[in-house]
């Protein structure tokens, strides 16, 4: 059995509809009109022990519902969800106890005190007993490097070294499954490569099965073997990530800079798609043409200064997702 | 016994939070002592003044006073942050990390906070109260001592219901304030006086629907040897802590009531 089992989940909100207005506003205090949202709508997928999943889909997609069902804070409205084969929501305690959680834009630390301390509660919280705390402790803040700043009280640290001290606070406990929702918003190139190492570290060493939201693609890129899709609370795509490239993305550009201003292409399979003086973003298909032929033929027919191969992104195919159900 | 553990720990957390503050405390213990000081003052000037409140005197009045904020600071420390931030805590969100946690949520969230300025009302009411018994001259026997100790307990689990219940409906309505005013802060205010000087129907409310009357007014009576039980069983006098228990075991079942509801609509 997997590891995470969610068998046709929904998630309706029941939400008082606001109209424009004082009229509006004072009509609303005798009588609310209220509108059901659907904010998970029939989903179902299911995750083995030590997938690294990315989940992905625009703000308010239902990706926060989703976790919030699997961590048991929200009850399915219909479906069924089953975790470690536990229902989440009935052993509420028992799931949170296998569980690390933890919320880009939410901290858990102390603000006043150095995070050793709030590391010591957790430590408390969760019954780890104190050699493997210690362990713990060791193992994750050398592989983030955080010796530096342990004693500085949480308050006087910088976003990233906030989002560290956050992770292992989540992970103190050697939960199965670690829940991330958006672990790199704000961060910079550096730190976001140390958190990325970090999480598939973890997950190579402990086995731990890791499902993480983000709207950064690099994210998933990087550490995701495996990405599931949501829009409007349906999934939308699941499966691996080069096959999802190849089904959403547009295909290969080529970026050329020729050292004629003036040059028309004259072949159906390769399409201008920006233009910026001499240099030209020419988009192809690789079934209908090689990236080799598509390059060759570009060289043999014009002067050029310089050619660059662009593999599809998955930005680009994210944004056709995106665009295409909305 | 884990919750105890937890307990102390954040009051560890606590008190190193407040040692980066330290100014901070003493100031707000201060101004919270000097103004419930001068309640005490006020009632007393009042009461001097016309002699006594349906037969109770000033010193007994201040008892009274003193063991319904005795109570209430007891409740408070524990109570007042987690109960007053609730609504606030469901509207930006923070409320799902207290549920993420392998405790009992109620018990998690009372840990997490705690208001210690309450201490100060707790060591000036306790003060007053010994005041009284002393000006009364009653003598404090082992079974009064153990009997205030009860009574404190039990008083303060009649006012922490009162909290809880009027926090509660933060799970529905979100916002809980108004509610608390009047149920709780402005409702009580009648129990500063003896409540045999009001009418029937208020002596009924206090004493049967919103019974904040087993917190002072009838212990009191076990307590400053009276019997000033108006319609009612002289055995009210020792109703305090079954009182305390039966309306903070509703009260918690109302929590439960609320959490559910919680984990199926969401916020």
């Amino acid at each position: 059995m997997a590891l995470i089992e969610l068998n046709d989940v929904c998630k309706e909100f029941k939400i008082f509809k606001r109209n424009k207005g004082f009229i509006h506003s004072v009509k609303s205090i005798v009588h609310r009109e209220y509108e059901i949202k659907k904010a998970v709508d029939h989903v179902s997928f299911s995750i083995e022990k030590g997938e690294l999943v990315g989940y992905i889909g625009p703000n308010g997609a239902g990706k926060s519902t989703t976790i919030k069902m699997l961590a048991g804070i929200l009850l399915p409205t219909s479906g069924s969800v089953l975790v470690n084969g536990r229902i989440p929501y009935k052993n509420r305690k028992e799931n949170a106890m296998r569980i690390g959680l933890v919320f880009g834009q939410r901290s858990q630390l102390y603000w006043n005190l150095p995070m050793e301390e709030t590391f010591d509660l957790y430590r408390k919280i969760y019954r780890i007993d104190k050699s493997r705390f210690k362990q713990n402790v060791e193992f994750y803040t050398a592989l983030l490097q955080m010796e530096d700043f342990l004693r500085t009280p949480v308050r006087q640290l910088s976003l990233g070294q906030r989002m560290r001290a956050e992770l292992v606070v989540s992970l103190l406990h050697d939960p199965d499954i670690l829940y991330l929702d958006e672990p790199t918003i704000g961060l910079d190139v550096l730190i976001k490569r140390n958190i990325r190492h970090f999480i598939k570290e973890i997950n190579r060493e402990k086995k731990m099965t890791v499902m993480l939201t983000t709207h950064d693609m690099d994210d998933i890129e990087q550490i995701c073997s495996r990405i599931i899709t949501i829009d409007k609370g349906k999934i939308v795509y699941d499966g691996d990530i080069d096959a999802f490239k190849d089904r959403f993305g547009n295909g290969h550009t080529l970026v050329v800079d020729f050292q004629d201003e003036h040059v028309a292409i004259r072949d159906a399979r390769l399409k201008v798609v920006k233009e910026e003086g001499a240099r030209k973003w020419i988009l192809f298909n690789k079934e209908q043409i090689s990236v080799a032929e598509a390059i060759t033929w570009v060289a043999r027919n014009y002067e050029i200064t310089d050619i660059q191969v662009k593999e599809p992104g998955i930005e680009e195919a994210v944004r056709g997702i995106y665009g295409e159900t909305g | 016994m884990h919750y105890i553990g937890l307990y102390i720990e954040f009051i560890k957390l606590k008190i190193m939070g407040v040692a980066e503050y330290r100014k901070s405390f003493l100031l707000g213990a201060l101004a919270q002592a000097a103004a419930y000081g001068a309640e005490f003052l006020l009632i007393w000037v009042l009461v001097d003044k016309f002699q006594s409140v349906h037969g109770w005197g000033s010193y007994e009045v201040m008892f009274l006073y003193a063991l319904n904020l005795a109570s209430y600071a007891l409740a408070g420390f524990f109570l007042f942050t987690p109960c007053t931030q609730l609504s606030f805590m469901i509207k930006n969100g923070s409320f799902d990390e207290i549920l993420t946690r392998p405790l009992n949520s109620f018990l998690y969230l009372i840990s997490k906070e705690f208001n210690s300025a309450y201490i100060s009302h707790l060591l000036l009411s306790i003060f007053i109260i010994f005041i009284c018994f002393h000006q009364l001259g009653i003598a404090l026997t082992f079974v009064k001592w153990m009997g205030l100790l009860v009574c404190l307990l039990g008083g303060a689990l009649i006012q922490g219901a009162g909290f809880v219940a009027t926090s509660v409906p933060a799970f529905w309505f979100v916002e809980t304030q108004g509610l608390r005013n009047i149920f709780f802060f402005q409702l009580r205010n009648f129990i500063r006086y003896p409540v045999s000087a009001y009418n029937k129907f208020v002596q009924i409310v206090l004493t049967l629907l919103l019974p904040y009357a087993f917190i002072n007014f009838y212990p009191s009576q076990f307590f400053l040897e009276k019997s000033d039980f108006m319609m009612f069983s002289p055995s009210f006098q020792y109703g305090c802590p079954f009182v305390g228990l039966l309306l903070f075991g509703l009260s918690y079942w109302f929590w439960n009531v609320g959490i559910n509801h919680y984990k199926s609509t969401g916020s």
